[in-house]
């Protein structure tokens, strides 16, 4: 009876943890918002410890037309010592004045947030200043902003993961193990499991004699975004692959290698569709050419939806327990959260699963798509046609 | 003016830019570093097991076709030996039968010149015992014409040649 409970707390913390900054962040304003823990920022979240601005670079245009580099060290330091305004009309519109913002909620404030801050301020600035829009002085525009942000730290964390492990992997095959021996320890057949899945599984039998081209590009692509998706299970961490920024890029990455590996075969069944009547042909051309756009896209956006909609679900559900605290009091509050971490923890254990699928369904529709466009048709059209239709959800 | 504050959907076209780098490192990275060697070492093991498999099944077939040979050769000396013995069996059977043909005309021809021999002996004794009778009457002839006196005389003549005559 002990042992369950004491595993039962054990979890809870562990859940805890995981989310730490939505539960202090609903501490600071008495709500949760769960879409700003899953969005892009330029600081890493370690509340109760803290927050770390991250480097703020900017192309700017000034006003005389001349291009510039604007480098910072945090936003923080764009604000004071750069001159640069940080546009909070968001915060303002809701009625939250900056000062009174930081003010009002001195005791609900981040603790640890370094010696000399004051609560409520990071570096000296506000919450709403560090996630507001940055505008240049005098009258420059930001023509691109090459901030370095959360998610951008947690890709970087993660290719210097994949890079690190996969390295190591090769080194071992370098060094004759499971060369001329069979794979040894649990770390090397691990991953050599996943690597031999992505080449029989995935790729063979989409590329065919082609995977030797194409199997690089999928075997990245899978255990980046697979490290990717379980960095945002780890405490303080943040799951780069439900940016859609990044999840585009990784789609468009399938969109040309698609394109430029495109058989006449497969510009043939887009432009000028086989085995139809002649005039369903200028009807099906547009759907055809639109479906070249759809795949990527669904890829892209699936990558980013399956991603985030979990996060927003675990926060959803720690959100309940200060929203029942808001309502009816704490007690109500302390009474809904094993319930809450209940369900937050199967989530949790749900989005284990989906880090794996979706890392898996994204790399198994690119093998798919790069392999429907690279092959030599030698079967019936109509058949070949049917593969043409909309993507799998 | 959007805020980029709690937006899941905010164009980021920075963010673009740097993961289009660092994928493009990490492929480009990955690649040379690591899948080459990998993909080019599971291949060599496959392609290592595939051989050595072939080489086993092949090995086994030879084993088989060697266990074959062998049992035919073994089966054919047996058979050898099988008609070798026979063979020495009915050849012996043979020499034996000649063999007691040969004693068998052998004793016959001896008993035969025995016989004759026998034959002969018995015919030189007749004739020797009838020269030897034929002597003694005529000697006994002789005497009885020397001593032709009386009968008595005569009977006591030829009694006493008759009792001087040897006994066998």
């Amino acid at each position: 009876m002990i042992k369950r409970a004491s595993a039962f707390l054990i979890l809870a913390a562990i859940a805890f943890t995981a989310m730490p900054s939505t539960a202090f962040a609903a501490g600071e304003d008495g709500e949760l918002d769960a879409i700003h823990h899953s969005a892009n920022a330029y600081y890493l979240d370690f509340t109760p410890i803290g927050k770390l601005q991250l480097p703020r670079i900017f192309v700017v245009q000034h006003e005389d037309g001349s291009y510039g580099l604007e480098l910072f060290s945090s936003t923080a330091s764009a604000i004071l010592n750069g001159g640069w305004v940080s546009e909070t009309a968001d915060y303002a519109d809701e009625g939250h004045s900056e000062e009174g913002n930081a003010e009002g909620d001195g005791e609900a404030a981040y603790a640890g947030d370094g010696e000399e801050q004051e609560p409520g301020k990071y570096g000296g600035i506000t919450l709403a200043q560090l996630e507001g829009y940055m505008v240049p002085p005098n009258g420059a525009k930001v023509v691109l902003d090459m901030s370095i942000s959360k998610h951008l730290v947690f890709a970087w964390l993660g290719m210097i993961l994949v890079a690190f492990i996969m390295t190591r992997m090769a080194g071992m095959y370098k060094r004759g193990v499971g060369r001329d021996t069979a794979p040894k320890g649990i770390f090397q057949n691990m991953f050599e499991t996943l690597i031999l899945f992505i080449r029989d599984d995935v790729a063979r039998p989409n590329l065919g004699d082609k995977t030797d081209k194409y199997l690089p590009y999928l075997l990245t692509v899978f255990f980046f975004i697979l490290t990717c998706n379980l960095l945002g299970l780890v405490p303080f961490g943040a799951t780069a692959t439900s940016n859609l920024m990044v999840t585009t890029v990784l789609a468009t990455f399938t969109f040309v290698l698609t394109q430029m590996g495109g058989t006449k075969d497969y510009w043939m069944h887009i432009l000028w569709p086989p085995g139809i009547p002649a005039f369903v042909k200028p009807i099906l051309m547009p759907v055809e050419i639109l479906g070249i756009f759809t795949k990527p896209i669904a890829l892209a956006i699936r990558l980013f939806a399956n991603l985030t909609a979990g996060h927003l679900i675990i926060l959803s559900l720690i959100g309940l327990i200060f929203s029942f605290a808001k309502m009816f009091g704490p007690t109500v509050g302390y009474a809904v959260a094993p319930v809450s971490i209940a369900f937050a923890l199967f989530i949790y254990c749900l989005e284990l699963l989906v880090s794996f699928i979706q890392a898996y369904v994204f790399t198994m529709l690119s093998a798919l798509f790069i392999g429907m466009a690279v092959e030599e048709h030698h079967h019936d059209h109509h058949e070949a046609h049917d593969e043409h239709a909309p993507s799998v959800a | 003016m959007t805020l980029f504050a709690a937006n899941l959907l905010a164009p980021d076209l920075g963010l673009i830019v740097w993961i289009t780098l660092t994928f493009l490192i990490l492929l480009g990275l990955l690649r040379k570093f690591a899948w080459g060697p990998i993909t080019s070492a599971l291949n060599e093991r496959e392609s290592k097991i595939s051989e050595s498999m072939e080489q086993a099944e092949k090995a086994l077939a030879e084993a088989k076709q060697l266990q074959a040979d062998n049992d035919k050769a073994r089966r054919e000396a047996e058979a050898q030996a099988q008609s070798i013995l026979r063979e020495a069996r009915e050849e012996a059977d043979r020499l034996r039968g000649e063999e007691v043909d040969k004693t068998r005309v052998q004793i016959q021809t001896m008993q035969e010149s025995a016989q004759a021999e026998i034959e002969r002996e018995k015919q030189s004794a007749l004739d020797s015992l009838r020269q030897e009778v034929a002597d003694l009457a005529v000697s006994a002839a002789e005497k009885i014409l020397r001593e032709n006196l009386d009968a008595d005389r005569q009977k006591k003549i030829v009694n006493d040649f008759l009792s001087d005559l040897p006994k066998n």
